[in-house]
């Protein structure tokens, strides 16, 4: 069996990677096999960072032959090295399945000796997880750059979702910061992929390769780049690769360079930039309306909020006429809040106290909807602005994390992390 | 006015709304030590097979998805849960079509509150009930949870562990699901007394490593843990018991 210290070594060198959602893929179990997919994603325990365990996060090796910056695990650094077998990866995972420990295993890895024998590697490990072992479970695997696409394909046949890591939001900031990883060996893969997917689905194929489709992730303020280029490659990455996901992480100074700040990027910029994503997937908000192209998003306003203060011509919106598109534009107002007001004024007419048992939040949105023609919110722009941004010192404070409420309760919703 | 007690089950309470529908001013309940005031006539319920057939017929005729939803419902810990359940199927004959989206109707505000609560603890306990490995491969989980969803967890874990044997006991309610891998019941179980495959513990403590490893400590946030993982379904998960 495999022996603490390697796991550990091989837990944290893998945990700065966001992504754990196991939803978007609908896997059946198969006979005499173990474990099935939950298209809606299951959480299996929170650590005290808040985050949720929803797969067996770990690296099959961290002996990397890339010497990337920013990484803990790069080649020149001082740290513990371990690396595991196919089988103990496997073993590790179906057991701890058995238990309802994890919803499946998020595999990735350094690149040892080459990324062709890296992939390779990882290949086998699925293969032998899902071919001798039997298990149907969700698996998400990291793809190693300048791997050959063959094995790249062999691999998406096998699991759920896969991810490369654009790792910086320009390739000036790439070419700095890990000069061995190029642009294009992180979006041919990525667009290859999207190709493949895209066959199946056109030719109404049954969905084999990656049917939770891909995820990447990038660091946040390690690089000079503004919150508006950052959201521009976003949305592009989402529009072109197909995205189901992109991940922030705000960068942490856990390694010392001349070529990286000394300081964090804070939680708070991540935090705004996810928001900024939620509102461009499913609020129907282009990235010019959120921020410009060399624009920071704003520190007291969330993005809606400070949108909306920007276009108060707009508002106030009829809460029993207004169309769902400007519902969600309205402060306040989430797509759970949207959808129960169009489903429940096709019954009876919305009053103030109606929304109210609802239990839709108006401490934000009073100031810009009328109930029935009656307007409830604060009389000057001077006071709707100051009310907004004391509610938004509370909610800076109260609510920084990786996932952020609102977003967990729209993936219940969507199931689409 | 009159008092129906069920006896908790949901024919039981499909005979009681049959005979309580025409009432004015009733209250339909399976709890015993209701209070009782100087005009109360208490009826036990008898189950009526026939009533229950025909009030279902009824319910899915206008909307399909009631039946299913109230028998939710009726797992409850909720005390009102017969009464809330009650009310909403008046609603729903007076609006003669599927009120469950009339989200602004105070008898779907209330049922819907209930319905989510189960059906949010069936989702959340489906990530945190944890089996142990029996010495004989069969695999064990102790849980209690708030309401009695045992029988809505079976299907879950039975398409998942489909080659498995397991037993999911609920030791509050002292019942249990138990599948013997190719069919599933549930019944009375007191208690369990197991032994533990010699790998348990070793799997254990590699889970807790992991736990603690994974953990990123320059971002504290117990709140945020706390909120999505209550202290109260804390006992039964390894890597919170030192």
């Amino acid at each position: 069996m495999l022996n603490a210290e390697t796991l550990e070594i091989l837990t944290e060198s893998a945990k700065y990677d966001v992504s754990c959602s196991s939803s978007g893929s609908k896997r059946r179990n198969s006979r005499g096999g173990i474990g099935n997919a939950a298209a809606e994603g299951i959480c299996h325990s929170f650590t005290p960072d808040g985050r949720c365990i929803s797969l067996l996060k770990i690296l099959m090796s961290n002996e990397c032959i890339y010497d990337c910056e920013y990484c803990p695990n790069r080649k020149s650094a001082d740290v513990r090295r371990a690396r595991i077998t196919p089988d103990e990866i496997c073993e590790l995972t179906v057991n701890f399945y058995k238990r309802n420990y994890i919803e499946g295993l998020f595999l990735s890895s350094a690149v040892c000796e080459s990324p062709n024998r890296t992939m390779e590697l990882l290949c086998e490990t699925v293969n032998r997880l899902r071919k001798v072992y039997h298990f149907n479970g969700y698996i998400h695997l990291k793809g190693i750059p300048h791997a050959d696409e063959e094995l790249i394909m062999k691999a998406a046949r096998l699991v759920d979702r896969m991810s490369y890591n654009i790792e910086l939001p320009s390739e000036k900031s790439l070419k700095l910061l890990a000069p061995q990883k190029t642009k294009q060996s992180l979006l041919l893969p990525m667009k290859s992929l999207k190709d493949a997917v895209d066959y199946e689905k056109f030719n109404n194929l049954r969905r084999k390769i990656i049917p939770a489709g891909q995820t990447t992730q990038m660091i946040i303020g390690a690089s000079p780049e503004s919150d508006g280029q950052i959201l521009k490659l976003t949305e592009a990455l989402y529009r072109n690769m197909d995205m189901r996901r992109v991940y922030y992480s705000s960068y942490v100074p856990v390694v010392q360079s001349s070529k990286l700040p000394t300081v964090g990027a804070g939680l708070l910029r991540e935090h705004r930039l996810y928001q900024a994503d939620w509102l461009i997937r499913f609020y129907g908000f282009n990235v010019n309306e959120i921020c410009e192209e060399n624009e920071n998003l704003s520190s007291e306003y969330d993005p809606k909020c400070a949108w909306a203060l920007k276009n108060m011509h707009l508002f106030p919106i009829e809460i029993n006429t207004a169309p769902l598109e400007m519902l969600l534009r309205v402060p306040g107002i989430g797509a759970k809040s949207a959808y129960k007001i169009i489903e429940a004024r096709k019954f009876s007419k919305i009053g103030f106290e109606n929304l109210l048992k609802m239990r839709i939040v108006l401490k934000r949105a009073k100031h810009f909807v009328t109930c029935g023609g009656k307007f409830y919110g604060a009389d000057s722009f001077a006071q709707v602005k100051y009310s907004l941004l004391i509610d938004g010192k509370n909610e800076v404070t109260q609510q920084i994390s990786m996932f952020s409420t609102p977003a967990a309760a729209l993936s219940a919703l969507t199931g689409e992390i | 006015m009159k008092i129906y007690i069920t006896d908790g089950t949901s024919e039981s309470f499909f005979t009681a709304v049959f005979d309580a529908y025409p009432e004015k001013n009733c209250i339909i309940t399976s709890d015993k030590d209701i209070q009782l005031s100087l005009d109360s006539e208490v009826i036990n319920v008898a189950i009526d097979g026939e009533k229950t057939r025909r009030v279902t017929e009824k319910l899915t005729a206008l909307d399909c998805e009631a039946v299913k939803d109230i028998n939710k419902v009726l797992r409850s810990c909720d005390a009102l849960k017969e009464q809330t359940a009650f009310e909403y199927i008046k609603a729903l004959t007076r609006h003669k079509a599927p009120i469950k989206k009339a989200y602004n109707l105070p008898e779907v505000i209330e049922f819907n509150d209930v319905l989510y609560k189960i059906t949010g603890e069936v989702h959340r306990i489906k990530g945190l009930l944890r089996f142990m490995e029996s010495a004989d491969g069969t695999l064990y989980a102790p849980y209690s949870p708030d309401n009695d969803i045992t029988e809505l967890l079976m299907p879950h874990f039975v398409e998942r562990f489909k080659s498995e044997r397991f037993v999911i006991h609920d030791l509050k309610r002292k019942t249990a699901g138990m599948y013997n891998g190719r069919e599933w019941i549930t019944g009375y179980v007191g208690e369990a007394e197991i032994y533990l495959s010699e790998y348990e513990r070793a799997f254990e403590n590699l889970w807790k490593k992991y736990y603690k490893a994974v953990n990123i400590k320059e971002r504290p946030h117990e709140k945020q843990m706390k909120r999505s993982m209550p202290v109260r379904y804390w006992k039964f998960l390894p890597e919170k018991k030192d």
